[in-house]
Protein backbone atom coordinates (compact mmCIF):
# COMPACT_ATOMS: atom_id res chain seq x y z
CA UNK A 1 0.00 0.00 0.00
CA UNK A 2 1.21 3.57 -0.34
CA UNK A 3 1.82 5.63 2.18
CA UNK A 4 -0.22 8.40 0.67
CA UNK A 5 -3.02 5.95 1.15
CA UNK A 6 -1.54 4.64 4.92
CA UNK A 7 -1.60 8.56 6.04
CA UNK A 8 -5.07 9.45 4.30
CA UNK A 9 -6.63 5.49 6.31
CA UNK A 10 -4.89 6.89 9.40
CA UNK A 11 -5.60 10.07 9.37
CA UNK A 12 -9.61 9.22 8.96
CA UNK A 13 -9.71 7.06 11.71
CA UNK A 14 -8.14 10.08 13.97
CA UNK A 15 -10.73 12.39 12.74
CA UNK A 16 -13.52 9.95 13.25
CA UNK A 17 -12.46 9.74 16.71
CA UNK A 18 -12.11 13.36 17.17
CA UNK A 19 -15.62 13.47 15.95
CA UNK A 20 -16.76 10.58 18.26
CA UNK A 21 -15.23 12.73 21.44
CA UNK A 22 -17.02 15.88 19.80
CA UNK A 23 -20.05 14.29 19.76
CA UNK A 24 -20.04 12.50 23.17
CA UNK A 25 -19.19 16.29 24.67
CA UNK A 26 -21.94 17.99 22.77
CA UNK A 27 -24.38 15.49 24.01
CA UNK A 28 -23.24 15.02 27.49
CA UNK A 29 -23.04 19.51 27.88
CA UNK A 30 -26.09 20.24 25.76
CA UNK A 31 -28.24 17.11 25.20
CA UNK A 32 -28.62 15.75 28.73
CA UNK A 33 -26.24 12.55 27.24
CA UNK A 34 -28.66 11.27 24.85
CA UNK A 35 -27.09 8.38 23.09
CA UNK A 36 -24.22 8.15 25.50
CA UNK A 37 -26.23 6.77 27.96
CA UNK A 38 -28.35 3.34 27.58
CA UNK A 39 -31.86 4.51 26.65
CA UNK A 40 -34.67 2.86 25.34
CA UNK A 41 -34.37 3.02 21.17
CA UNK A 42 -38.26 1.45 21.08
CA UNK A 43 -39.46 5.11 21.87
CA UNK A 44 -36.87 6.94 20.28
CA UNK A 45 -37.74 9.86 18.43
CA UNK A 46 -35.24 12.53 16.11
CA UNK A 47 -33.87 15.83 17.89
CA UNK A 48 -31.79 17.89 16.20
CA UNK A 49 -29.81 18.27 18.88
CA UNK A 50 -28.78 14.60 17.65
CA UNK A 51 -27.39 15.16 14.67
CA UNK A 52 -23.57 15.76 15.94
CA UNK A 53 -23.77 12.42 17.58
CA UNK A 54 -25.65 10.56 14.71
CA UNK A 55 -22.97 12.05 12.26
CA UNK A 56 -20.27 10.86 13.89
CA UNK A 57 -21.73 7.40 14.72
CA UNK A 58 -22.51 6.97 10.60
CA UNK A 59 -18.87 8.24 9.65
CA UNK A 60 -17.20 5.85 12.36
CA UNK A 61 -19.25 3.23 10.77
CA UNK A 62 -18.15 4.44 7.16
CA UNK A 63 -14.94 3.85 7.87
CA UNK A 64 -14.70 0.98 9.61
CA UNK A 65 -16.42 -0.58 6.60
CA UNK A 66 -14.38 1.48 4.12
CA UNK A 67 -11.44 -0.05 6.06
CA UNK A 68 -12.11 -3.50 5.74
CA UNK A 69 -12.97 -2.96 2.29
CA UNK A 70 -9.54 -1.63 1.60
CA UNK A 71 -7.84 -4.64 3.38
CA UNK A 72 -10.05 -6.99 1.26
CA UNK A 73 -8.93 -5.10 -1.72
CA UNK A 74 -5.18 -5.02 -1.13
CA UNK A 75 -5.07 -9.15 0.11
CA UNK A 76 -6.35 -9.72 -3.45
CA UNK A 77 -3.68 -8.03 -4.85
CA UNK A 78 -1.00 -9.48 -2.90
CA UNK A 79 -2.21 -12.69 -3.43
CA UNK A 80 -2.01 -11.80 -7.28
CA UNK A 81 1.32 -10.54 -7.46
CA UNK A 82 1.95 -13.76 -5.27
CA UNK A 83 0.96 -16.05 -8.73
CA UNK A 84 2.38 -13.48 -11.36
CA UNK A 85 5.78 -13.11 -9.91
CA UNK A 86 5.89 -16.73 -8.35
CA UNK A 87 7.79 -15.78 -5.00
CA UNK A 88 6.34 -15.63 -1.47
CA UNK A 89 4.20 -12.99 -0.25
CA UNK A 90 5.76 -10.07 1.62
CA UNK A 91 5.45 -9.51 5.16
CA UNK A 92 7.09 -7.48 7.98
CA UNK A 93 8.45 -10.15 10.76
CA UNK A 94 6.96 -7.80 12.82
CA UNK A 95 3.89 -9.10 12.59
CA UNK A 96 5.37 -12.18 14.60
CA UNK A 97 4.91 -9.87 17.85
CA UNK A 98 1.20 -10.74 17.35
CA UNK A 99 2.52 -13.98 18.86
CA UNK A 100 2.44 -12.03 22.10
CA UNK A 101 -1.61 -12.24 22.13
CA UNK A 102 -1.39 -15.69 23.43
CA UNK A 103 -0.62 -14.37 27.09
CA UNK A 104 -3.99 -13.08 27.05
CA UNK A 105 -5.15 -16.62 27.14
CA UNK A 106 -3.64 -16.73 30.69
CA UNK A 107 -6.40 -14.11 32.23
CA UNK A 108 -8.83 -17.21 31.39
CA UNK A 109 -7.08 -17.90 34.84
CA UNK A 110 -8.34 -15.12 36.48
CA UNK A 111 -11.61 -14.47 34.95
CA UNK A 112 -12.61 -18.00 35.32
CA UNK A 113 -12.96 -18.06 39.12
CA UNK A 114 -14.66 -14.43 39.24
CA UNK A 115 -17.27 -14.72 36.79
CA UNK A 116 -16.89 -18.54 35.15
CA UNK A 117 -15.86 -16.93 31.95
CA UNK A 118 -13.75 -19.28 29.78
CA UNK A 119 -13.47 -17.25 26.73
CA UNK A 120 -9.87 -15.76 27.61
CA UNK A 121 -8.44 -19.08 27.56
CA UNK A 122 -8.79 -19.10 23.56
CA UNK A 123 -6.40 -16.17 23.12
CA UNK A 124 -3.63 -19.24 23.62
CA UNK A 125 -4.40 -20.05 19.98
CA UNK A 126 -2.52 -16.32 18.81
CA UNK A 127 0.59 -17.86 20.29
CA UNK A 128 0.24 -19.38 16.29
CA UNK A 129 1.31 -15.86 14.85
CA UNK A 130 4.54 -15.98 16.31
CA UNK A 131 5.03 -17.89 12.98
CA UNK A 132 4.88 -14.07 11.14
CA UNK A 133 8.69 -13.84 11.90
CA UNK A 134 9.62 -16.55 10.22
CA UNK A 135 7.03 -15.90 7.56
CA UNK A 136 8.77 -12.42 7.24
CA UNK A 137 12.10 -14.18 7.09
CA UNK A 138 11.03 -16.21 3.78
CA UNK A 139 9.08 -12.92 2.37
CA UNK A 140 9.67 -12.42 -1.14
CA UNK A 141 11.12 -15.98 -1.53
CA UNK A 142 11.48 -17.25 -5.20
CA UNK A 143 9.20 -20.38 -5.06
CA UNK A 144 11.16 -23.38 -7.05
CA UNK A 145 10.06 -26.97 -6.73
CA UNK A 146 12.69 -27.83 -4.11
CA UNK A 147 10.52 -24.74 -2.23
CA UNK A 148 7.43 -26.02 -3.06
CA UNK A 149 8.52 -29.57 -1.90
CA UNK A 150 9.45 -27.84 1.37
CA UNK A 151 6.30 -26.51 1.90
CA UNK A 152 4.55 -29.88 1.51
CA UNK A 153 6.42 -31.45 3.49
CA UNK A 154 6.25 -28.59 6.76
CA UNK A 155 2.71 -28.96 6.56
CA UNK A 156 2.07 -32.49 6.72
CA UNK A 157 5.00 -32.69 9.25
CA UNK A 158 3.19 -30.49 11.07
CA UNK A 159 -0.69 -32.08 10.34
CA UNK A 160 0.49 -35.18 11.97
CA UNK A 161 1.79 -33.62 15.22
CA UNK A 162 -1.33 -31.36 15.36
CA UNK A 163 -3.16 -34.16 14.51
CA UNK A 164 -1.59 -36.76 16.65
CA UNK A 165 -1.68 -34.27 19.73
CA UNK A 166 -5.77 -33.94 19.33
CA UNK A 167 -6.22 -37.64 19.43
CA UNK A 168 -4.00 -38.00 22.63
CA UNK A 169 -6.18 -35.06 23.61
CA UNK A 170 -9.87 -36.45 23.00
CA UNK A 171 -8.91 -39.87 24.11
CA UNK A 172 -7.38 -38.34 27.73
CA UNK A 173 -10.24 -36.03 28.26
CA UNK A 174 -13.20 -37.66 26.78
CA UNK A 175 -13.39 -39.59 29.74
CA UNK A 176 -14.50 -36.00 31.42
CA UNK A 177 -12.85 -36.49 34.47
CA UNK A 178 -10.50 -34.04 35.13
CA UNK A 179 -9.69 -33.32 38.72
CA UNK A 180 -12.93 -34.85 38.71
CA UNK A 181 -14.42 -32.12 37.28
CA UNK A 182 -16.29 -31.60 34.06
CA UNK A 183 -16.00 -28.09 34.14
CA UNK A 184 -12.41 -28.56 34.69
CA UNK A 185 -12.21 -31.33 31.96
CA UNK A 186 -14.05 -28.44 29.57
CA UNK A 187 -11.27 -25.84 30.47
CA UNK A 188 -8.20 -28.37 29.76
CA UNK A 189 -9.78 -29.11 26.06
CA UNK A 190 -10.00 -25.55 25.19
CA UNK A 191 -6.71 -24.31 26.39
CA UNK A 192 -5.08 -28.02 24.83
CA UNK A 193 -7.41 -27.23 21.37
CA UNK A 194 -5.76 -23.50 21.49
CA UNK A 195 -2.35 -24.25 22.11
CA UNK A 196 -2.51 -27.02 19.18
CA UNK A 197 -4.13 -24.61 17.23
CA UNK A 198 -1.78 -22.35 17.84
CA UNK A 199 1.18 -24.83 16.81
CA UNK A 200 -0.62 -25.81 13.91
CA UNK A 201 -0.12 -22.39 12.56
CA UNK A 202 3.18 -21.64 13.73
CA UNK A 203 4.91 -25.18 12.84
CA UNK A 204 4.50 -24.88 9.05
CA UNK A 205 6.19 -21.75 9.04
CA UNK A 206 9.01 -22.31 11.32
CA UNK A 207 9.85 -26.03 9.76
CA UNK A 208 9.33 -24.61 6.56
CA UNK A 209 12.13 -22.03 7.35
CA UNK A 210 14.46 -24.30 8.82
CA UNK A 211 13.97 -27.04 6.02
CA UNK A 212 15.49 -24.29 3.69
CA UNK A 213 18.10 -22.72 5.83
CA UNK A 214 19.76 -25.54 7.54
CA UNK A 215 20.13 -26.78 3.95
CA UNK A 216 21.64 -23.77 2.70
CA UNK A 217 23.93 -23.55 6.47
CA UNK A 218 26.07 -26.64 4.70
CA UNK A 219 26.48 -25.06 1.44
CA UNK A 220 29.44 -23.14 -0.73
CA UNK A 221 29.57 -21.66 -3.89
CA UNK A 222 31.39 -23.60 -6.35
CA UNK B 1 14.62 -41.22 -2.14
CA UNK B 2 16.45 -42.92 -4.76
CA UNK B 3 20.45 -42.71 -4.29
CA UNK B 4 22.32 -40.84 -7.34
CA UNK B 5 25.39 -39.70 -8.61
CA UNK B 6 25.38 -35.95 -10.01
CA UNK B 7 27.80 -35.09 -12.69
CA UNK B 8 25.90 -31.55 -12.82
CA UNK B 9 28.92 -29.80 -11.31
CA UNK B 10 31.58 -31.22 -13.90
CA UNK B 11 29.42 -30.10 -17.05
CA UNK B 12 28.45 -26.88 -15.66
CA UNK B 13 32.12 -25.65 -14.91
CA UNK B 14 32.72 -27.31 -18.86
CA UNK B 15 30.36 -24.46 -19.83
CA UNK B 16 31.84 -21.51 -17.45
CA UNK B 17 28.48 -21.50 -16.02
CA UNK B 18 28.10 -20.47 -12.55
CA UNK B 19 25.30 -21.81 -10.05
CA UNK B 20 23.80 -18.62 -10.04
CA UNK B 21 23.50 -18.29 -14.19
CA UNK B 22 22.52 -21.93 -14.27
CA UNK B 23 19.61 -21.35 -11.72
CA UNK B 24 18.30 -18.52 -13.38
CA UNK B 25 18.39 -20.52 -16.96
CA UNK B 26 16.44 -23.37 -15.36
CA UNK B 27 14.30 -21.00 -13.22
CA UNK B 28 14.88 -22.61 -9.51
CA UNK B 29 17.25 -21.24 -6.89
CA UNK B 30 20.92 -21.68 -6.49
CA UNK B 31 20.49 -23.30 -3.31
CA UNK B 32 18.62 -25.84 -5.46
CA UNK B 33 21.66 -26.15 -8.04
CA UNK B 34 24.20 -26.81 -5.11
CA UNK B 35 21.57 -29.33 -3.64
CA UNK B 36 21.57 -31.25 -6.73
CA UNK B 37 25.26 -30.56 -7.35
CA UNK B 38 25.44 -32.40 -4.04
CA UNK B 39 23.05 -35.17 -4.73
CA UNK B 40 21.05 -34.03 -1.89
CA UNK B 41 18.12 -33.22 -4.17
CA UNK B 42 15.82 -35.35 -6.30
CA UNK B 43 14.87 -33.24 -9.56
CA UNK B 44 11.38 -33.47 -11.44
CA UNK B 45 11.44 -34.59 -14.65
CA UNK B 46 11.24 -31.11 -16.37
CA UNK B 47 13.88 -29.80 -14.18
CA UNK B 48 16.28 -32.91 -15.20
CA UNK B 49 15.19 -31.85 -18.79
CA UNK B 50 15.72 -28.31 -18.41
CA UNK B 51 19.04 -28.56 -17.24
CA UNK B 52 20.28 -30.94 -19.36
CA UNK B 53 19.51 -29.22 -22.29
CA UNK B 54 21.10 -25.44 -21.17
CA UNK B 55 24.34 -27.54 -20.39
CA UNK B 56 24.07 -30.04 -23.42
CA UNK B 57 24.46 -33.08 -22.46
CA UNK B 58 22.19 -36.44 -21.97
CA UNK B 59 20.33 -36.58 -18.98
CA UNK B 60 21.53 -39.74 -17.88
CA UNK B 61 25.10 -38.22 -18.18
CA UNK B 62 24.04 -36.25 -15.76
CA UNK B 63 22.16 -37.86 -12.93
CA UNK B 64 23.18 -41.56 -13.03
CA UNK B 65 20.82 -43.75 -10.75
CA UNK B 66 22.10 -46.62 -8.70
Amino acid sequence: MKKNKIKMLIGGGIFCILMMFFASWHAITFNDSRLVVPMDFGSYTFQIKDLPMIISIFLTCSYVVSLFVVLFINIGKRQKEVVQTNTTRKINPKWGFLGLMGFLGFLGFWTYPINGDVFPFVFFMCFGFFGFFYEGKMAGTFMDERFQENVVQAQVKSYKITFSIMFITLIILCQGRFFGSLEYTFIATIIVLSLTLALGIFLPEYLLYHYDHDEQANESEE
Amino acid sequence: MAEFECRLKKYRQLKNMTQEQLAEKVGVRRETIMRLEKAQYNPSLKLAIDISRVVEVPIEDIFIFN
